[in-house]
């Protein structure tokens, strides 16, 4: 069988001896883990471990010095910035711990956004995204009339609108209360369980523990 | 394909519209230059013009003589004014030379066509009256000087006589012109050629020519090659001045609006620049969720093009009134509006704001969004 069909067939993300050097040092040291499909990891470990790093790599905003880096079936370590643009746009739903919303865009348009980079805009699904996370009666709002919560949960629907293979989540519940906190998490929760695949970055070992599995990091290795 | 230019247009409106302040900066900067520039060159086009008007107040700047000997035929007058481009002459008149005795003493005595004095010697200061017509031969202007020697004043009388003839004429105006027509007499040409026998000649004959770039010159040049009987050449004092004048008008002109569009440039260029530093999370969430470099450049030489064509659409209104102002208070006339003039405006003040939209765009290309996002 070809690895690359191997790989496919089993595995959401394969990081093979995958290392990122900035200068003499190294944020990553021949980190080698997968993901499997539909499964939902949390990347953990202190500041400066590497997990921003190398959550870089796996949402293709950067590239690896050395290794082998697959996601849903493609090498993507020897992508250029357009294949990495690309990629990104059809296979990777983003959200961010500070939400990062087009500040004077409506939730509507917010979500509209990543259907123009992806292809075409569609405003009936980007209101149905908004509904499935709970923000029907927010659409117009821009997103200084949102509150953190909300303005997240327009990021998490913004994030799945193009219907991505793989979610990643960066600390997506480090500016919100405890009640929005669970609300996100829930959400995640319930993509997981329609089979979904995500990987969560966090410090926090409360929130790892929603997570099926955690990947833990500890200068620039993996430590489990 | 609707909704995504749907939502474009989105984009490029509340990108304008919610960063008004620096927007407006960028607006008003390239409006100023832009009306000044419209306005300088209107007048640039149309100082030549302008100016040919006020330095033709000195007086003739063309002269055509015999190259051999005291006199030409008359008609050598009209050849010239035939063989001249359209719109080139404006005022001429023959001049024929003689001396007369009168009841009183002998006088120098010039012919002349009435009509054209007004504008070739637009200095004189008469007292009494110009004659308006050429055939005129019962009137006559005198110089100062003569007239104070004879003792004549305006409605007198001074009678020619020659051979038992005697010719009466009328003194109609006194001219005080500061040179020698100070000591003669005018009487009509035809007069002349009669009275003092030399039918059908003149002595000289003096122009007034619209002088815009330097066309005199090229005018008396050609002559000069078809004519050698001709002894032709534009008066320098007026024409050299004329031409020197407006090379230095018109290149400080160009040399301001230089100067101008440098200034809304570097203007432009710093609140570009601002946007662009200001929105660097915007362009990096584009890029994090696929926008092309080409697409975010796209878009903010969309919204920077938009700015500029409404800055230059008001800026050329100004810049008319503007013209029209300079051309009032420096030429008491209005500046005409040359259709010309907008494209060369608009090209300019384009090529302004995209020439400082050129830096602020490769930074947006050179935007890392995993840094940016991560707040680096």
């Amino acid at each position: 069988m070809p690895e690359e069909s191997r790989v496919t067939a089993t595995s959401a993300i394969e990081a093979r001896h995958l290392s990122k050097h900035f200068g003499n040092v190294a944020a990553l040291d021949d980190v080698s883990f997968s993901v499997a499909k539909g499964e939902f990891v949390a990347l953990m470990g202190s500041s400066g471990s590497g997990k921003t790093t190398l959550m870089n790599l796996l949402t293709c905003l950067d590239t690896p010095t050395a290794g082998e880096l697959w996601l849903d079936g493609v090498n993507a370590a020897g992508f250029d910035e357009e294949a990495r643009r690309q990629f990104r746009a059809r296979h990777i739903g983003l959200v961010f711990q500070q939400f990062h919303l087009i500040p004077y865009l409506n939730a509507l348009e917010n979500v509209m956004l990543a259907q123009h980079y992806h292809s075409v805009t569609d405003e009936a699904s980007a209101r149905r995204a908004l509904e499935e996370v709970g923000l029907a009666h927010r659409v117009d709002h821009l997103p200084s009339e949102l509150s953190g919560g909300e303005q997240q949960r327009v990021c998490i629907a913004r994030a799945l609108i193009n219907e991505p293979p793989l979610l990643f989540a960066d600390e997506p519940t480090g500016n919100l209360d405890a009640e929005n906190e669970a609300r996100v998490l829930e959400i995640l929760q319930g993509l997981h369980s329609e089979g979904r695949t995500i990987v969560m970055v966090t410090h926090n070992p409360a929130l790892g523990a929603y997570a099926q599995r955690v990947v833990r990091l500890q200068h620039g290795r993996i430590m489990q | 394909m609707a909704a995504s230019r749907q939502i474009t247009r989105r984009l490029l409106w509340r990108a304008l519209s919610v960063r008004n302040q620096r927007v407006w900066v960028v607006f008003f900067a390239l409006m100023v230059s832009t009306a000044i520039v419209n306005a300088l060159v209107s007048v640039y086009f149309d100082i030549d013009i302008k100016m040919s008007r006020e330095l033709r107040t000195f007086g003739a700047n063309f002269y055509l003589g015999p190259a051999h000997g005291h006199t030409l035929p008359e008609a050598d007058f009209d050849r010239l004014v035939s063989a001249a481009p359209p719109g080139l002459v404006a005022a001429g008149s023959p001049y024929l030379y003689g001396t007369a005795r009168s009841e009183l003493e002998n006088v120098a005595l010039a012919g002349v066509r009435f009509s054209a004095l007004p504008a070739l010697v637009p200095y004189w200061q008469v007292e009494g009256a110009w004659i308006g017509v050429d055939f005129d031969d019962r009137n006559a202007m005198i110089g100062r000087t003569l007239a104070s020697r004879l003792n004549l004043a305006v409605g007198d009388t001074l009678s020619l006589v020659k051979d038992g003839q005697k010719k009466a004429l009328r003194i109609k105006g006194i001219v005080d012109a500061g040179d020698a027509s100070d000591s003669l007499l005018f009487i009509s040409l035809e007069l002349a050629q009669d009275w003092l026998e030399k039918p059908g000649l003149m002595s000289h004959a003096l122009f007034s020519m619209m002088n815009s770039a330097g066309n005199v010159e090229q005018f008396a040049a050609a002559l000069r090659t078809g004519h050698a009987d001709w002894a032709v050449r534009p008066i320098r004092k007026v024409s050299a001045n004329e031409g020197n004048v407006l090379v230095k008008i018109q290149g400080l002109m160009g040399l301001v609006s230089i100067v101008i569009l440098l200034l809304s440039t570097l203007c432009v260029n710093t609140s570009l620049t601002a946007i662009v530093s200001e929105r660097q999370r915007e362009f990096a969430l584009q890029k994090a969720l696929g926008a092309a470099n080409r697409t975010i450049v796209r878009q903010v030489l969309l919204e920077t093009l938009a700015i500029s064509l409404a800055a230059t659409v008001v800026g050329c209104l100004a810049g008319f009134v503007l013209a029209q102002v300079l051309g009032q208070t420096v030429f008491s006339a209005s500046i005409g509006l040359r259709a010309w003039v907008l494209p060369i405006t608009v090209a300019l003040s384009l090529s302004a704001a995209l020439g400082a939209a050129v830096l602020p765009l490769r930074r947006i290309m050179y935007i890392q969004p995993a840094r940016v996002l991560k707040g680096e």
